[in-house]
């Protein structure tokens, strides 16, 4: 049942989106009628999109053909924005594509070229000026947040990479321990015989 | 599905006449119509609305699709198929009981949905439509109100275009002991109270518990729906088994 909810959820969204930009219809009106099937392999899950020129539907648990059916794991997904990475993941076994391509590429350059003027759709609320400040005060925080962000990666990264160099592993510690013990064991059995001779 | 023998049938708990069910059942339904949504879902707390949605996502209904929405009552389903089968397509109400049609109607008008529903008063026993002239056919919580449900289903069965495929959510029976004294004590105690409290009608809310109960278990309206023709018949529960989602075909 929690599919029902996610998918249900899902198509808010999307029709959320399709009110706020009008050229996304322009953009999928090759889509119109036609069914977009997506089963995500590690999750079991299949799901399927149904636009019908004004909304789109989202089902959930989807069995039934459809014109495009697009089998991927939940990580390829992201990718799937991209319409021109399409060929390229199928080539590399990361996507499995039955039916019309073109139906595909259709979704994936309508949501990818989406570029909602959240500042005119929130005029209506905020006024223009307050809501050009907040849009753009926003634009600024998440430019912000994205430069923090790639220092923190760029830092992380950097520092495993010193630490790789220093470090070693708690495996190759235990076997220099055992080394150090028989050699120890070793000196000490030598020294016996050694002492043994002078007397 | 006839019980105990030709001439008798059950309404609820009680031992009918056979011909006194459709009367019967259309009181109820009279006297719920008008709070019939709010109703479901305060009953449902909103869930009975997941259950449709699975319900369309199986229907495989597309454009030029002619579909028939079986007990439609207030016409969730169709809503969603009149706007799924487009210009070409055409989406029936069908109900056999008026009240519910003229909320439906009404309802739907509001939606801005008219060009593609029929609204036609029927008996699911003799569906007044020609041999295989229908490409999907649900019946969403209505079965069971139905006096014959093997001749109903033969009818369904009938109308069907081969390749077509008949839906049927209903209540069904819970094998999880726990939810199934949880919803047993729900059904009795506190839905009545809900149907007095909101539609001021706690008699017709009892029929419901009580129909529910008389309703074939899963396993058993699989065999009428094969035992009345249907092929790859399967049901899928939803809540533990309180509501499942069956599917049949014709070939």
């Amino acid at each position: 049942m929690w599919i029902s909810v996610l998918t249900a959820i899902a198509e808010q969204v999307v029709n959320r989106l399709l009110a706020l930009e009008p050229t996304l219809k322009d953009d999928l009106q090759n889509a119109e009628h036609r069914v977009l099937a997506l089963t995500l392999t590690d999750l079991n899950v299949s799901c399927a999109f149904h636009y019908n020129g004004d909304h789109c539907f989202v089902y959930g648990n989807y069995h039934d053909k459809a014109d495009c059916h697009i089998t991927t794991s939940l990580a390829t997904v992201p990718e799937l924005k991209d319409p021109s990475q399409l060929t390229r993941l199928i080539r590399a076994n990361k996507l499995d594509l039955e039916g019309d391509i073109h139906l595909a590429q259709a979704y994936s350059k309508a949501f990818s070229n989406l570029q909602i003027d959240w500042a005119e759709h929130l005029s209506g609320y905020l006024g223009d000026a307050g809501a050009q400040q907040l849009v753009t005060s926003l634009s600024g925080s998440k430019a912000q947040a994205q430069k923090h962000c790639d220092t923190f990666q760029h830092v992380f990264a950097q520092l495993c990479q010193d630490e790789l160099n220093v470090s070693i592993h708690p495996l190759e510690l235990q076997q220099y321990k055992s080394q150090t013990r028989a050699l120890s064991q070793q000196l000490a059995a030598l020294e016996q015989r050694i002492n043994a001779l002078i007397d | 599905m006839k019980e105990e023998n030709h001439d008798t049938t059950h309404f609820g708990y009680k031992t009918i006449e056979s011909n006194q069910k459709e009367s019967l059942v259309a009181d109820v339904f009279h006297s719920v119509a008008a709070k019939y949504d709010i109703m479901n879902d305060f009953m449902s707390f909103g869930i009975h609305r997941l259950w449709k949605r699975q319900t369309i996502a199986c229907s495989g209904v597309r454009k030029g699709h002619r579909v028939l929405d079986l007990a439609g009552g207030t016409g969730d389903l169709t809503a969603k198929f009149s706007q799924l089968v487009g210009d070409t397509g055409q989406v029936i109400l069908g109900d056999i009981n008026d009240s519910m049609l003229k909320v439906g109607r009404e309802k739907l008008r509001d939606l801005g949905l008219v060009s593609n529903i029929e609204y036609v008063q029927m008996n699911a026993q003799a569906l007044p439509f020609p041999d295989n002239s229908i490409d999907v056919i649900t019946i969403a919580f209505g079965l069971r109100n139905v006096t014959d449900k093997d001749e109903a289903l033969r009818s369904m069965y009938r109308v069907l275009k081969p390749g077509g495929r008949l839906l049927v959510l209903e209540f069904s029976k819970t094998d999880n002991e726990a939810l199934s004294k949880l919803y047993d004590f729900y059904s009795f105690n506190i839905l009545p109270t809900m149907g007095k409290l909101v539609a001021n009608d706690s008699e017709s809310y009892r029929y419901l518990a009580e129909s529910i109960r008389m309703h074939p278990d899963q396993e058993t309206l699989k065999s009428m729906m094969e035992d009345a023709g249907f092929e790859q018949t399967s049901y899928q529960n939803f809540t533990g088994g309180i509501v499942a989602l069956h599917r049949g075909f014709k070939y």
